[in-house]
């Protein structure tokens, strides 16, 4: 595309009032760019001005306005065009400075103007160096979904994505479909007033299923390896429990191939193929979807309880099979034992959420229904009946045997023909002491994930999902802002295997995975990110020849999105990308980029900050800005009138993930006194959109410190800083405190050179 | 605390007027609602619990069930439509039917179906009495005027004590005294089960005279005075009912005993006192208050009840309506048989008489197994209260 720049200065909301124009207008002169201004870009009469221009043959829009992240439809120009914002509003006019002791409004003024015409510079330069994207577009796509595993879950993702007219395949390992459901007897209410138990709807649900031309059914069979990537997976079915040459293989890492090429160590793959083989008898699938569910939690740690050793302890799952078959008789009593903590703790077993509750109400219905004179005690520390489940708990409590107290377990011990219960803490006002035939304990529901890889990926970085640890064998990504992704693009998880849910839960969730298969089938099939920067056009680009096969991109994409060749050459997945550009921060040949975002052109907006070199109080220090919570944040600030520290320019990044150190090398070097990274909180709790960005941009910054050093400056002058979006009140101290550091450290050496 | 819960009872409440104790979820909202909780010990939440847990033993043992005046702030607030007022009112039915004595006699007044034979026993008694007696005979317009009632069961010239006399206290000091001893009985197990739920020693008993100088004389004041009930929020109209009918109560006893005085005593010589009573005497104006008294005091329970039935969902039960038909019937066949004898109309008169004796036995005989029980259970309750917390006592 043959760019046609229009330069456009707003002097609206405030801009003209705060900013010299006419200092703006020479800025953007400087560049050479006639910058037309409007009191009010964004109405109906600037809007005609920019169609006007459009019409005069500009394509590429330069808007120095407000925040990038507004006004995004009043300054969108049509598809075959560009916009760039520079951001005049937020970051200079709205954050101005008040007079004081120390700073006159004269030099607040000249201090801000600097600031405008700074933002102008950067617009324009990214405007210079933008390009129009082109999607990367799949040459054959499949629409089919695959649904592993045939439970509720399973069975009701099928259905829901077959309504809507998609191909489905159903893999189930066991002989049946049906799953933990075909072990119920009876199931939650579902309908007002939510009183009565109701009969199980499994056996429908899997006729559905078995009758509907759009799914295949297979039982008796599993996945062995799932290669390719999101419109175009590869998948390789085996009959269950078999072992074949196309089961998913183990990571293999950097170090072990080193070790496994020196004859130290076995290779954990031996007779398989390699990941990157494609199996010309697999299956093609657009998305799938993980509903591969759960197993029973084994509760006999917790030995006070006494499950190991006393057979009159079972747990929920082991009493409904005694109600399926009828083995109540004789059992006139039964304690079902919600929370195992005794007197140390008050939560409940592991993994249960809000189920366990529930069927701990629904069992104990069972026995009543079974024998009129039986009592069941319920003993809780919670009881969570979210929803129109506290109709189901007010029907339970009204029968007349079940009695319901929280209370702190202490012990189950043997006697006679049953145990005896102790409790203390209860809300009778006593310990009790209580003898019955049976104990129920509440075990919970623990994810497959917890134990196996169950999606048996055939990527670089390995069969299993990753972080497994941090969210107790759940596969999330993000689980406040995401709760469906998981860390691989085009697998979505549902049911028990993301979580510990109830059956009604479990079909909205499980429909919401369909959807969210579908979603992303769709977007490969337009050449656009699914999420969660939905609907981007771009994607990283690859300059290959000057690729020195040093593998941190591969290790490094949060998402697995890039597989490589045997002499470790990128083989990108341009479907499985979420375009954070961690691979562009990664690598330190500056080969991969965005056609709208990339090493030069940010490295060129950093350049075109106008540096003074003969002046000690006009210091200059680089913040790049983590767009998803770092920006909103400082908007925010912004917005509050809080002003912003005018020594700071702010460019903003995709993720911190994706910044290249070079930009903090074009900085220093251009004579900056410091640059500040803010981005999402890291670590266990990570606020990150893209998983990793902010912790691998931390440590990538330790490592540029011993550069810095080397060349003899300070390693304060860089800096991270873990900002939330709810920091709006507290973000300018945090950048005025980091100021002040480099204002003690005082001008950079390199200014000037 | 071995727990074993008493399905019986708790269908037993359910019946009885406590048919949403199981909606309780233990907020406590009630007891921190109720105006006479405390907050050293707070009810009723903890009673919720136990009835809902069937914990039998350890409600019958709970002062606090008495100490509860059913105000109804906790039935009104509680979040659930638990309705704990009715809950404990249930429950102290229960007790009363528990610690009542003869056990036989306490059950047959606790149940509906044995009306029947609730009214018709003493409505036997007065009638054999009054054929034995001989004096089953209607008297003249005249007669009736120069005696009143007094030769309803007869006449003899035995200066001492005369036949009727001698018959109204055949039948009705046995009554009493059966009544009297059944509540000493009852509150006294009841106390005793207090004492051992509550884990009260006593250090040095308290004397006769201390017992009612400090613990049961000043819970009789507070009842007198109703300071209780003039505390309750939602239902503070009760006091409107309950207050004159308690008064007319007492008055009718100081009528009672005046009359019984001046014509049996004072009769004896001079036998100008006997027969009916001036209309301008101020004892006869008295007893007439005190009728109308207690006829205005009970159709506002009366009202009340049927308002809360309607409007608020509380149950109608036996054990309330008994009592408010019993006192109703006393009033009228009183005042009924009154107004009969002044008009000079023998037949409906000493019919109404007739009701009237039978009501008045009724009283008197199911006082310790009615909701009448309260009087003396209540009082005990309050009197234990204030016992536990007394220098009596080991803490």
């Amino acid at each position: 595309m043959d760019k046609n720049y229009g330069t456009y200065i707003c002097t609206g909301c405030g801009i003209g009032e705060a900013l010299d124009v006419e200092n703006l207008t020479a800025a953007a002169k400087e560049l050479g760019m006639e910058a037309k201004t409007h009191e009010a870009l964004c109405g109906p009469a600037g809007r005609e001005m920019l169609e006007a221009d459009k019409n005069d043959g500009v394509n590429t829009f330069i808007v120095c306005a407000c925040s990038r992240r507004v006004m995004q439809n009043e300054f969108n120009m049509g598809d075959e065009t560009i916009t760039v914002r520079g951001n005049i509003r937020e970051q200079a006019a709205w954050c101005k400075e008040q007079p004081s002791d120390a700073k006159t409004q004269e030099t607040i003024d000249e201090y801000t103007n600097e600031m405008g015409a700074d933002y102008v510079r950067m617009a324009i330069t990214q405007g210079k160096k933008i390009e129009l994207p082109e999607p990367y577009l799949l040459e054959t796509l499949s629409r089919k979904i695959l649904v592993m595993g045939g439970g509720v879950a399973g069975l009701t993702a099928a259905k829901e994505a077959a309504k809507t007219g998609y191909e489905v395949t159903l893999v189930e390992r066991a002989g049946v479909l049906g799953g933990n459901a075909l072990g119920w007897t009876k199931q939650f209410p579902t309908r007002a007033p939510y009183a009565e138990l109701e009969e199980p709807t499994i056996g429908a649900l899997i006729a559905e299923v078995e009758a509907d031309s759009k799914i295949t059914v297979k039982t008796s069979t599993e996945v062995a390896r799932i290669g390719g990537a999101p419109g175009n997976f590869g998948v390789t079915f085996k009959a269950f429990g078999t072992k074949t040459e196309w089961d998913a293989p183990a990571k293999v890492g950097v170090d072990e191939q080193d070790k496994i090429d020196k004859g130290q160590m076995e290779d954990p793959n031996d007779g398989l193929q390699k990941y990157t083989a494609e199996n010309p008898d697999g299956e093609k699938y657009g998305a799938v979807i993980l509903a591969t569910g759960w197993v029973p939690a084994d509760v006999s740690e917790f030995e006070h309880l006494g499950y190991a050793d006393n057979d009159k302890v079972v747990t929920n799952v082991e009493f409904e099979a005694m109600v399926k078959d009828g083995k109540l008789a004789g059992i006139n009593s039964v304690a079902f034992i919600q929370s195992p903590g005794g007197e140390e703790h008050d939560m409940d077993f592991p993994y249960t959420n809000s189920v366990t509750s529930m069927v701990a109400l629904k069992q104990a219905k069972y026995l009543r229904e079974a024998n009129a004179d039986a009592k069941a005690y319920i003993l809780y520390q919670h009881m969570r009946t979210p929803g129109n489940m506290e109709m189901f708990y007010k029907g339970i409590q009204q029968d007349d045997g079940i009695f319901l107290t929280k209370a702190a377990v202490t012990g189950v011990a043997a006697s006679g023909n049953g145990c005896t219960v102790t409790a203390k803490d209860t809300l009778l006002g006593e310990d009790l002491d209580l003898d019955v035939d049976l104990v129920v304990l509440a075990a919970g529901m623990e994810p497959v994930t917890k134990y196996e890889n169950s999606i048996n990926l055939a990527y670089r970085q390995g069969p299993a999902f990753l972080d497994l640890d941090l969210f107790d064998g759940y596969s999330d990504s993000h689980f406040i802002c995401f709760p469906y992704e998981t860390r691989r693009t085009g697998v979505y998880t549902c049911g028990g295997v993301r979580k510990a849910m109830p059956m009604d839960e479990t079909i909205d969730d499980a429909t919401g995975a369909a959807l969210k298969a579908i979603q992303a089938m769709e977007c490969t099939d337009r050449g656009v990110a699914v999420h969660p920067r939905s609907g981007d056009r771009t994607y990283p680009d690859f300059y290959m020849q000057r690729c020195t096969q040093c593998k941190r991109c591969t290790e490094e994409c949060p998402f697995g999105a890039l597989d490589d060749d045997e002499k470790g050459t990128p083989l990108p997945n341009p479907t499985r990308c979420r375009r954070c550009g961690t691979c562009m921060g990664a690598c330190p040949e500056r080969i991969i980029g965005f056609a709208d975002y990339n090493v030069d052109m940010i490295g060129s907006m950093i350049k075109a900050v106008e540096v003074p070199d003969d002046d000690e109080d006009k210091l200059r220090i680089l913040a790049l800005v983590c767009e998803n919570d770092a920006m909103p944040c400082l908007d925010m600030a912004a917005m509050r009138k809080h002003s912003l520290n005018s020594l700071v320019r702010f460019i903003p990044v995709r993720c911190l993930g994706s910044v290249n150190m070079s930009w903090i090398k074009d900085a220093m070097s251009a004579g900056m006194d410091g640059a500040i990274l803010l981005g999402c909180k890291y670590g266990d709790d990570y606020q990150c959109h893209f998983v990793k960005g902010s912790e691998i941009a931390a440590k990538r910054m330790d490592n540029i410190a011993d550069t810095l050093s080397q060349l003899g400056l300070e390693t304060e002058r860089c800096a991270v800083r873990q900002i939330a979006i709810t920091d709006y009140d507290t973000v300018s101290g945090i950048i005025d405190e980091f100021v002040q550091e480099i204002i003690d450290l005082g001008p950079s050496p390199f200014k000037g050179f | 605390m071995k727990v074993n819960p008493d399905l019986d009872f708790i269908r037993y409440m359910k019946s009885a007027g406590g048919d949403t104790l199981k909606k309780c979820y233990q907020c406590a909202t009630c007891s921190v609602v109720c105006p006479l909780s405390t907050d050293d010990k707070p009810f009723p939440r903890k009673e919720m619990i136990w009835a809902q847990w069937g914990l039998k033993d350890k409600l019958l043992a709970d002062p606090d069930i008495f100490l509860c005046h059913q105000c109804g702030d906790c039935s009104a607030y509680c979040p659930r439509g638990a309705k704990p007022g009715d809950v404990l009112g249930a429950i102290r039915a229960y007790a009363y039917t528990h610690y009542g004595f003869p056990s036989g006699l306490a059950k047959m007044v606790s149940s509906s179906k044995n009306l029947p034979l609730t009214i018709g026993l003493p409505a036997l008694i007065v009638l054999v009495m009054w054929f034995i007696s001989g004096g089953m005979r209607i008297p003249t317009a005249e007669a009736m005027s120069q005696y009143g009632f007094g030769h309803f069961f007869g006449h003899w010239d035995w200066r001492w004590l005369a036949k009727n006399v001698a018959f109204i206290d055949l039948i009705m000091v046995p009554a009493f005294g059966l009544a009297v001893y059944a509540a000493y009985r009852g509150v006294s197990t009841m106390w005793k089960a207090m004492m051992t739920q509550y884990n009260v020693s006593t250090v040095y008993r308290p004397s006769v005279n201390q017992f009612i100088e400090q613990f049961l004389w000043p819970s009789i004041k507070e009842i007198i005075v109703h300071t209780r009930f003039n505390k309750c929020g939602v239902n503070v109209n009760r006091v409107i009912g309950h207050l004159p009918l308690m008064l007319a109560f007492i008055a009718l006893l100081f009528v009672t005993a005046y009359s019984a005085f001046v014509q049996d005593v004072l009769g004896i010589f001079y036998p100008s006192l006997h027969g009916p009573m001036s209309m301008m005497n101020p004892v006869k104006m008295l007893a007439n208050v005190a009728a109308i008294a207690m006829i205005f005091g009970v159709g506002v329970l009366w009202s009340n009840r049927s308002a809360a039935e309607a409007e608020e969902g509380t149950s109608a039960t036996y054990y309330d309506w008994f009592l408010i038909y019993e006192i109703m019937a006393v009033a009228v066949t009183g005042l009924g048989a009154e107004l009969g004898r002044l008009v000079g109309v023998p037949v409906l008169a000493y019919f109404l008489y007739y009701l009237h004796l039978v009501s008045v036995l009724m009283l008197f005989l199911y006082m310790p197994y009615t909701k009448f029980a309260h009087l003396v259970y209540r009082t005990f309750a309050m009197a234990f209260e204030k016992y536990r917390e007394s220098e009596f006592v080991g803490k």
